[in-house]
């Protein structure tokens, strides 16, 4: 199937509603809190129209620069001012110990340079450990740690209590077919609790896949409004069901 | 850091060398790739090709061990009962040379087990070409590092 083409220039998103203007239809007795907070984060989750941006190009013929171009764009959409801020844990981790294992590499390297090699054996030995431990290490954390995760990030609203917001997301492809595109599954896990962690306000999960022809054209041009849109979107879903 | 585990698996500092000269034709030519070990407890026998360096030579020489003698050392007034590996002394005497190599020694009579860099346990013919063209055109390695510098840098994880 070939990618759709799209004509140039951004196609017009919705004007996002203002949050003093609730028109949403009145709800049954929920908190006021949730209601207020539902609409505001609804005009938060729609792409800002017209807004300048770089064009992201990626070769479409290959499904790792596709997800990578998704994976950022998804990044830059939650990461803005108001909605998530994104956490660093696991990149932070995986600097660390490359790091880490750059260093001792280089140490080694260095160490075995200058010093005879009877002399230097006991402490190239350690080098060669520590840097195989490292290197382990790192490969372990990324498959089973951090696995299909791409974007952690944490929200704090202040109501009657600070509310604290907790979103992670996976992203996986799925192969092509001879009958289908490859397709880019969203997953993701919310949690929204008070006091520090210790009420849980609410959980939702939600998952969703698309293919990446809805995406990219035939250029390998990203359609960045169409793709934030859906984000926006399941996002939107997640974090409204199952409040308490 | 996999060279450095490699050469302290073998107990060798270069665990692979290139061959520089013909001085071990028909078994080896220049160009060729060579692969050492140096077992510390294995006594060296005659037929063995070595790989040395002589104290004050900058360049591993690969030549064939021709005689080999047991250093007697009479520490503490015992005498070791069997030979010990790490008391042998060599000559060596390349393939393809007239003579043995004791004008290569420097002054030395015999060369000792610590000059010894490895024993050659395999070869592969030819691969060693590409050294001795980056030993011989150094832009050919700046440009090499380069290259695997950018690939590291455009490549994502």
């Amino acid at each position: 199937m070939a990618p759709r083409s799209r004509k140039s220039g951004p196609s017009p998103s919705p004007a996002p509603p203002t949050s003093d203007t609730d028109a949403a239809p009145p709800l049954s007795p929920k908190d006021d809190s949730s209601v207020a907070h539902r609409s505001s984060i609804d005009a938060l989750l729609v792409p800002v129209a017209g807004e300048e941006r770089e064009e992201v190009k990626v070769n479409n013929a290959s499904v790792a620069d596709m997800k990578h171009a998704c994976d950022d764009a998804l990044k830059r959409f939650l990461s803005r001012p108001d909605l998530f801020k994104q956490i660093h844990t696991h990149t932070d981790v995986r600097l660390a110990l490359g790091w880490l294992s750059v260093l001792i590499a280089g140490g080694t390297g260095l160490y075995g340079w200058r010093v005879p090699f009877e002399q230097s054996k006991p402490a190239v030995w350690a080098g060669v450990i520590l840097y195989v431990i490292l290197t382990i290490t790192q490969t372990l954390y990324a498959y089973f740690i951090e696995g299909d995760t791409v974007f952690v990030g944490r929200r704090k609203t202040f109501d009657k209590r600070i509310v604290t917001e907790r979103i992670t997301i996976t992203a996986k492809t799925t192969p092509s077919t001879p009958s289908s595109p490859p397709g880019y599954a969203l997953g993701l896990a919310y949690v929204r609790s008070a006091s520090g962690g210790k009420t849980l306000l609410g959980k939702g999960r939600a998952s969703e896949e698309r293919k990446f022809t809805e995406f990219f054209d035939e250029r390998g041009v990203l359609d960045q409004e169409r793709f934030e849109r859906w984000v926006g979107q399941v996002v939107g879903r997640v974090m409204d069901g199952k409040a308490e | 850091m996999i060279w450095k585990g490699l050469g302290l698996i073998t107990n060798t500092e270069s665990p692979i060398v290139v061959v520089l000269s013909g001085s071990m034709e028909p078994a080896f030519y220049r160009g060729d790739l060579l692969f050492l070990t140096n077992p510390s407890n294995q006594r060296y026998q005659t037929g063995d090709i070595t790989v040395y360096k002589v104290p004050g030579a900058d360049i591993p020489i690969v030549h064939r061990v021709l005689e080999t003698h047991d250093l007697v050392s009479d520490k503490r007034g015992v005498v070791a009962a069997a030979p010990l590996a790490q008391q042998q002394l060599l000559l060596t005497k390349g393939d393809n040379n007239h003579i043995d190599d004791i004008e290569l020694y420097q002054g030395l009579e015999w060369l000792e087990r610590k000059h010894i860099v490895g024993k050659v346990r395999g070869f592969l013919p030819y691969v060693g070409y590409v050294t001795i063209a980056m030993n011989d055109f150094p832009q050919l390695k700046y440009a090499l590092l380069g290259g695997l510098g950018l690939l590291a840098l455009i490549q994502r994880e």
